[in-house]
């Protein structure tokens, strides 16, 4: 993000008023590789592809803020790699992470990965680092420090339906995996800053929290995501595109002031949910109209969803969710066009 | 003859160890395992199904029900085959190629069990051609696929594509479902039909169910 989008997005977290809605969308891998013409495996492996991809989508849309902006990502891979998760790759597909504990009481012998060091995780920073002069010089910072939840790990490392259930027949185990998991992330995410002092934002996503009860959320979600949303950045901003009715209210109190959430809520719900305390990233639908529909299709959905909101502020006009595969240029324009004129 | 006896109870509030032991108490008190389904694990598991989509229960609590419904069936299983007791239809469930997850199909998987119908549960990162075996020797109803990665979309698409190159789409009602899939989706593929979630898969699985007994009688 460069220094203008970024402090527009601080003005819409305060929730000031601004002439023009802003626009903006959660890039990465399942959009941005094919969007530029790359192939999913040598975008991720060629720090050449991965900047030109970037800067190709800062200089096509430069009304939009991308966010987090120049994300130095593996997949689903980045996190679990570094707990020894096997990566799996193919040419043209996302990679996926193998399981590393096939039971609850394997937590027993997890140990918390050094972000310096383990897994894919020297390479996500180093890319960065690499491309840190580019990025500046075409005017854009390193602003977020981004990172998979802990929930979302946990349930790499277990897979989901195995977590899930552990939930109810192992608390004190997952209770421990997740300690482990938010112990990581702290330090991963103080890393990043260290490694990029022009960090001033968290990016967490984490779908998991949105399959738990309020109560299960309270016990397994809170606690964690609220340690890792305390690091002292000024935009705390969670991505949970599953349905998140159940945990919405509780998220002005872990921190979260900007959240990205999926297509079963509307604006004025998720306003009332949250108490109109946080920024939303929403959310026309990202499949059916923005990837598959037409410049029409995506200009009377932004419509539909705008015309009834009588309060605008804290609002970026997005997808609900991050940018699916096979958005065509011409659609994000749509967007960009619609937010202007409605 | 599954009221008062706590078996649904036990199913709904996901105790899989009180549903065995309330299921042994029914087979020896002589209640037939086709009734045990019918009248116990079938009705339980639409409140559980409703709970779910009124937004009472979430995901733990639902795989804790499935969990209950399958060690049932593990009781179940054996004595059924013995009676020579006919499923509603019989289902090949799998997540497709390149996709790992499998919370959705397993979610499916026990919904669908527990609605009486006969599952062969794949597995997950299902190649098409394990798919056309699978039929080839179960002679399903219906096939669902399963996808959580958007990515993994196009692998429906490519089962889809196989069971047309294998000469037997015909035979077969294929469902889809999974977190990027919708109805549009669905209908681009060619699929016959789309389940917005476990619950809606085994209304979905009845309406196709009906549809293959129509077409056999006529």
């Amino acid at each position: 993000m460069n220094d203008q989008q970024w402090n527009t997005l601080l003005s819409v977290i305060r929730g000031e008023k601004l002439s023009t809605l802003p626009s903006g969308f959660i890039i990465d891998s399942p959009w941005l590789p094919k969007w530029a013409g790359h192939k999913i495996l040598d975008y991720l492996t060629d720090d050449r592809f991965f900047l030109e991809a970037n800067l190709k989508a800062v200089r096509t849309f430069p009304e939009v803020m991308f966010m987090p902006g120049f994300w130095s990502e593996y997949g689903m891979c980045t996190e679990p790699s570094a707990f020894g998760a096997v990566s799996i790759w193919e040419e043209d597909e996302f990679p996926f992470a193998k399981r590393v504990l096939h039971s609850a009481v394997e937590v027993e012998r997890l140990d918390r990965p050094n972000p310096r060091k383990d897994g894919l995780l020297p390479f996500a920073v180093k890319r960065l680092q690499h491309l840190e002069p580019e990025i500046r010089n075409a005017g854009h910072q390193i602003r977020f420090a981004v990172a998979r939840g802990p929930l979302n790990i946990a349930s790499f490392l277990m897979g989901a339906t195995e977590f899930m259930t552990a939930l109810k027949t192992d608390q004190e185990l997952m209770g421990q995996l997740l300690t482990i998991t938010t112990d990581f992330l702290v330090d991963w995410i103080a890393y990043q800053r260290e490694c990029f002092p022009s960090i001033d934002g968290i990016l967490l996503l984490d779908d998991m929290v949105g399959f738990i009860s309020r109560r299960d959320f309270e016990a397994f979600g809170a606690p964690y995501l609220g340690r890792i949303f305390s690091a002292d950045v000024t935009v705390k901003f969670f991505h949970n595109d599953a349905p998140c009715k159940a945990c919405a209210p509780l998220l002005p109190d872990i921190g979260v002031n900007l959240l990205n959430f999926g297509v079963q809520h509307t604006l004025m719900d998720m306003k009332a949910w949250t108490g109109n305390k946080i920024t939303l990233l929403g959310n026309i639908p990202p499949r059916d109209v923005l990837a598959a529909g037409t410049p029409a299709d995506v200009a009377r959905a932004v419509k539909a969803m705008l015309q009834p909101l009588e309060d605008r502020s804290r609002l970026i006009v997005s997808c609900g969710g991050g940018m699916p595969p096979g958005v065509p240029t011409e659609n994000v324009e749509a967007l960009i066009s619609a937010v202007i004129e409605n | 003859m599954c009221e008062g006896s706590g078996l649904r109870e036990a199913i709904i509030r996901g105790d899989a160890a009180a549903a065995v032991s309330e299921t042994r108490k029914l087979l020896d008190q002589s209640v037939k395992p086709v009734d045990i389904i019918s009248d116990g694990v079938t009705p339980a598991m639409a409140v559980v199904g409703r709970l779910f989509e009124n937004g009472e229960c979430f995901v733990p609590e639902l795989l804790m029900a499935a969990r209950a419904t399958k060690d049932i069936f593990q009781i179940l299983r054996p004595l059924l085959a013995e009676t020579n007791a006919r499923p509603r239809a019989r289902v090949i469930l799998g997540t497709v190629r390149g996709d790992l997850h499998d919370i959705g199909k397993n979610l499916v998987a026990a919904m669908l069990e527990g609605g009486g119908f006969e599952v062969t549960d794949l597995g997950v990162d299902v190649p098409p051609e394990r798919f056309i075996a699978a039929q080839k020797e179960k002679q399903a109803h219906i096939v669902g696929l399963s996808a959580l990665l958007t990515s993994t979309l196009p692998a429906m698409k490519a089962v889809i594509e196989a069971f047309g190159a294998a000469g037997i789409r015909d035979q077969v009602k294929i469902m889809v479902g999974g977190a990027p899939v919708t109805k549009r989706f669905a209908d681009t593929i060619g699929a016959d039909g789309y389940g917005e979630n476990a619950i809606a898969s085994v209304d979905l699985a009845g309406n196709l169910a009906g549809e293959w007994k129509d077409k056999e009688s006529s």
